[in-house]
C-alpha cells in the first residue's frame, strides 16, 4: 500500500469554538492508481489534504488523533526535517489557482530548477537545462525560449502544467491534485486531465483527486470516497457509486446535476446547507437534510458498514443503506 | 427516432415551452465593443483594440430562456454589460420595444433599466456589507419611486424575501450573517424588484456549491413562470445552460458560432467549436468514458486584440482550410441544411458545417 491514512482527525482552534474539519477518515491508494475525494466546500477533503502533505498551519490547525501511513511508515511521527525529505521528493501536490501558487516575481525556470537545487544539489546551469526537459516534458510549446518568462506571461492552462512539472520533478510516487481544474475552460481542462492521466501511467503514480465535479471524477477514478462534514459517508469504485450510491447524500449529489446529454425536469435539490463545523449535528451529520432520516439517524452516528466486500471494498456510512442502495 | 421526438414533444409540452413566439422582446443588431489600447502617457494614442464583442445579433422572446456559453475572454459577461448600457457600444443596436438602448441617456435610460435587471456571479462582492437586506432590496425602490410608495416599501420586501425562499423576519440583517445560496437569493430578490421583463443573469450558479446550484436554478425557473419572465443565461456550465434555456447561443472570441434551440445545439451541433466544447464536458457517468467520441482541441484561445484572420477558429479547428484564413463565414443556416427538415438546419457560422453528436456514447 502507498498511502493509507486511518482515523484521521484535524481541527481548527478559532476564537468561536473548535471546529471539527476532519473526523476520523480512513482511505488508502495504490501505485497507479487514482483515488477521487469528492465534496462540497467545508467538507474536509482539502484540509485531508493539507495533513497528508504536511502543510497544515498549526496552530490553528491540530492533529488530536491519526496516522497517515506512507509505505508502512507513520508522517504524523517524523520531525519536520525528515518530513522536508518526504515532501516533494516522495508526494507532490498541484493546487487549484496556479497564478497564486506561483511566485509572481520569480521566472517559470528558477522556480522549476529551485527543486533540483534544494533536494539534490544541483548547478544552476544544470537545474534550468532540467527546467527546459520538463517543460517539454508537459507539452509547453518552444521550452527552450519560454523558461527565462515569468507566472504572468502564461495562459491559465499552460500555467497549471507549470505546476504539474513542478510537482512531477523529482517523480514522486504520490500526487495529489486539489481542484487541478476547477479555474480552467472546459476545453482546456480536458487537455489538463489527459495529461495528468498520461503521466500517471507512464510514472506508475498514486493519484488523489480532490474536486467537487462529480463528471471530471467519472472521467478519471479508479475509486472515489465521498465526504460530508469530515467524514467519508461513501467509498466504492466509481461504477458501481454511479450505478447505485448507497448514501442518500450521494444519491442527492447525482441527482441534483443537469445532463448534458438529456434534458431533464426540475432538478432535485438537497433541501437546506452544509452544515457548520463548529456545530455538526448529533447522530449522522447529513440527518438534517436527508428525505430519509429517522430517529435513530438523530441519536447515533453510523460507523461505515460494509456493502461488498471484494475485490474492491465498498462502504456506506447510513444506517438505511440498504434502502438506499435498492429504493 | 420517431418515438424520441414525440416524446420531446411531451417534455416540451410539460415545461411549457413557448412554441409560439410572436414578437422579440429584445433584438440585439450586429452589437460590438472595441476596448481601445493606448501607448504612452501624456499623449495616449490608440495602437489598437480589444475586439471583446464583434458583431453579435440575436433575438430574445417573451417568456424564453436564452443561455449563452463561451470560454472565458469569449466576450460573454460584455455582451451582458451592453445590454444593460453599463458598457457604451461601440457599435450596433439593442431594441427594446423598438427603443434603442444604445443611444439612450438620462430618464429615458432609467426607465429602460426599470425593465431589464440583473443578477450577478459572485454573491459575495455583489451585496454591500455594510446595508441590511432590506436596504439593499430596498434601494432600487429609492432610485425608482414610482415602483412602491414610500410606506409601502418594507412590506414589499418582505414579500420578495418570501418569494425567493427566505424569512422575510431576515430583512434586518447583513449579508455577511447569509451563506452563499442565500445571499444569490437576495441577489435575484433585488433583480426581481421591478417587476422586470427581463433578467440578465451572469453565470448566477457558479460560485455556489453543487447540492446548492440546484435550488437557485429551480427557483429561477419557478419565478420565471410566475412573472413570465424572459432570461439571458451566460454561463460557462454547458449542462446547466442546457437544463434552463429554451435557446443556446455559443460565442467564440467576440462572435456567436452557433445559435439554436437547445435540442438543436446539443444533440445537432454543426460548428466545430461547439462540438469540441460539448465533447470535452466531463459527463457523470463512467460506463461512458470508454465510448464517448472526444474531441481535444490544441492551444489556447487567441488574443481578441489581434484575432486570426477569416474564422476566427480556425488556428484550433482540425477542418481549417485556405477559404476558413481568408473568407469570413457568416452566421446563417448552412446551405447543405437549408429548406430541409433537419434540427441540423440552424444557424452556424462555418464554412464546412457538418453534424456530429458528440454528446451521446457511440
Amino acid at each position: 500500500m502507498l498511502l493509507e491514512v486511518r482515523d484521521l482527525h484535524v481541527e481548527f482552534h478559532t476564537r468561536d469554538g473548535v471546529a471539527k474539519a476532519v473526523n476520523g477518515v480512513n482511505y488508502s491508494v495504490e501505485a497507479g492508481e487514482t483515488l477521487a475525494v469528492l465534496g462540497e466546500s467545508g467538507s474536509g477533503k482539502s484540509v485531508t489534504a493539507q495533513a497528508v502533505m504536511g502543510i497544515l498551519d498549526m496552530p490553528p490547525g491540530k492533529i488530536p488523533k491519526g496516522e497517515i501511513l506512507f509505505k508502512g511508515q507513520d508522517l504524523l511521527k517524523l520531525k519536520e526535517e525528515e518530513r522536508r525529505k518526504v515532501r516533494g521528493a516522495k508526494m507532490a501536490m498541484i493546487f487549484q489557482d496556479a497564478l497564486s501558487s506561483l511566485n509572481p516575481v520569480l521566472s517559470v525556470g528558477e522556480q522549476l530548477g529551485e527543486m533540483f537545487i534544494v533536494h539534490k544539489g544541483m548547478s544552476k546551469k544544470d537545474a534550468r537545462a532540467k527546467a527546459v526537459e520538463l517543460m517539454d516534458r508537459v507539452r509547453i510549446p518552444a521550452a527552450r525560449e519560454r523558461v527565462g518568462q515569468y507566472p504572468h506571461q502564461f495562459s491559465g492552462g499552460m500555467r497549471q502544467r507549470i505546476m504539474i512539472a513542478m510537482a512531477l520533478a523529482l517523480e514522486p510516487e504520490l500526487i495529489i491534485a486539489d481542484e487541478p481544474t476547477t479555474a480552467l475552460d472546459v476545453t482546456v481542462q480536458a487537455q489538463v486531465m489527459d495529461l495528468l492521466a498520461e503521466l500517471q501511467r507512464e510514472y506508475n503514480m498514486g493519484l488523489i483527486l480532490i474536486t467537487h465535479d462529480l463528471g471530471v471524477v467519472a472521467d478519471v477514478a479508479d475509486k472515489i470516497a465521498v465526504m460530508y462534514a469530515g467524514r467519508i459517508v461513501e467509498q466504492a469504485p466509481v461504477h458501481e457509486i454511479y450505478k447505485a450510491p448507497a448514501h442518500p447524500y450521494t444519491r442527492g449529489l447525482l441527482d441534483s446535476i443537469p445532463r448534458l446529454d438529456q434534458k431533464g425536469q426540475e432538478l432535485y435539490a438537497i433541501k437546506g446547507l452544509p452544515p457548520n463545523l463548529l456545530a455538526i449535528p448529533p447522530g449522522c451529520a447529513f440527518n438534517p437534510r436527508c428525505p430519509m432520516a429517522q430517529d435513530v439517524c438523530r441519536t447515533d452516528v453510523p460507523p461505515l458498514y460494509e456493502v461488498t466486500e471484494s475485490p474492491v471494498p465498498r462502504a456506506s456510512a447510513c444506517h438505511f443503506w440498504k434502502e438506499c442502495l435498492h429504493g | 427516432m420517431a418515438d424520441l421526438s414525440k416524446n420531446d414533444e411531451a417534455v416540451a409540452a410539460a415545461l411549457d415551452v413557448p412554441v409560439q413566439r410572436g414578437e422579440p422582446i429584445l433584438q440585439v443588431r450586429n452589437l460590438q465593443k472595441h476596448f481601445p489600447l493606448t501607448q504612452g502617457i501624456l499623449f495616449k494614442k490608440q495602437v489598437g483594440a480589444v475586439k471583446a464583442v464583434d458583431g453579435v445579433s440575436f433575438d430574445l422572446y417573451q417568456g424564453e430562456t436564452l443561455g449563452i456559453v463561451g470560454e472565458s475572454g469569449c466576450g460573454k459577461s460584455t455582451v451582458a454589460k451592453l445590454l444593460m448600457n453599463l458598457e457604451r457600444a461601440t457599435a450596433g443596436e439593442v431594441f427594446y420595444k423598438g427603443q434603442d438602448i444604445t443611444k439612450l441617456s438620462g430618464r429615458a435610460l432609467k426607465a429602460v433599466r426599470r425593465n431589464i435587471q440583473m443578477v450577478f456571479q459572485d454573491p459575495y462582492t455583489s451585496l454591500n456589507p455594510r446595508m441590511t437586506v432590506g436596504d439593499i432590496i430596498g434601494e432600487t425602490f429609492d432610485i425608482h419611486p414610482e415602483v412602491a410608495p414610500k410606506g409601502d416599501r418594507r412590506r414589499k420586501v418582505q414579500e420578495l424575501l418570501d418569494v425567493v425562499g427566505l424569512n422575510p423576519e431576515y430583512i434586518n440583517r447583513y449579508p455577511h450573517q447569509f451563506s452563499g445560496g442565500q445571499r444569490q437569493r437576495i441577489g435575484i430578490a433585488r433583480g426581481l424588484a421591478l417587476n422586470p421583463e427581463i433578467i440578465i443573469c451572469d453565470e448566477p450558479v457558479s460560485a455556489l456549491d453543487v447540492s446548492v446550484q440546484a435550488q437557485v436554478i429551480n427557483l429561477m425557473e419557478k419565478l420565471q413562470d410566475e412573472f413570465n419572465l424572459s432570461y439571458i443565461f451566460i454561463a460557462h456550465d454547458l449542462s446547466i445552460v442546457r437544463h434552463i434555456s429554451d435557446r443556446v447561443g455559443v460565442m467564440y472570441l467576440g462572435k456567436l458560432a452557433e445559435i439554436g434551440t437547445d435540442e438543436e445545439i446539443y444533440e445537432h451541433p454543426t460548428h466545430p467549436y461547439t462540438q469540441a466544447l460539448l465533447s470535452a464536458v466531463p459527463v457523470p457517468d463512467p460506463t461512458a468514458r470508454a465510448n464517448r467520441d472526444r474531441i481535444i482541441l490544441t492551444g489556447d484561445v487567441p488574443s481578441p486584440a489581434n484575432p486570426p484572420s477569416g474564422c476566427r477558429f480556425r488556428t484550433r479547428c482540425w477542418k481549417a482550410q485556405d477559404k476558413c484564413s481568408t473568407e469570413q463565414p457568416v452566421l446563417a443556416i448552412p446551405e447543405r441544411f437549408r429548406g430541409q427538415d433537419t434540427l441540423a438546419a440552424h444557424e452556424s457560422a462555418c464554412h464546412f458545417a457538418e453534424e456530429r453528436d458528440v454528446v451521446h456514447a457511440g
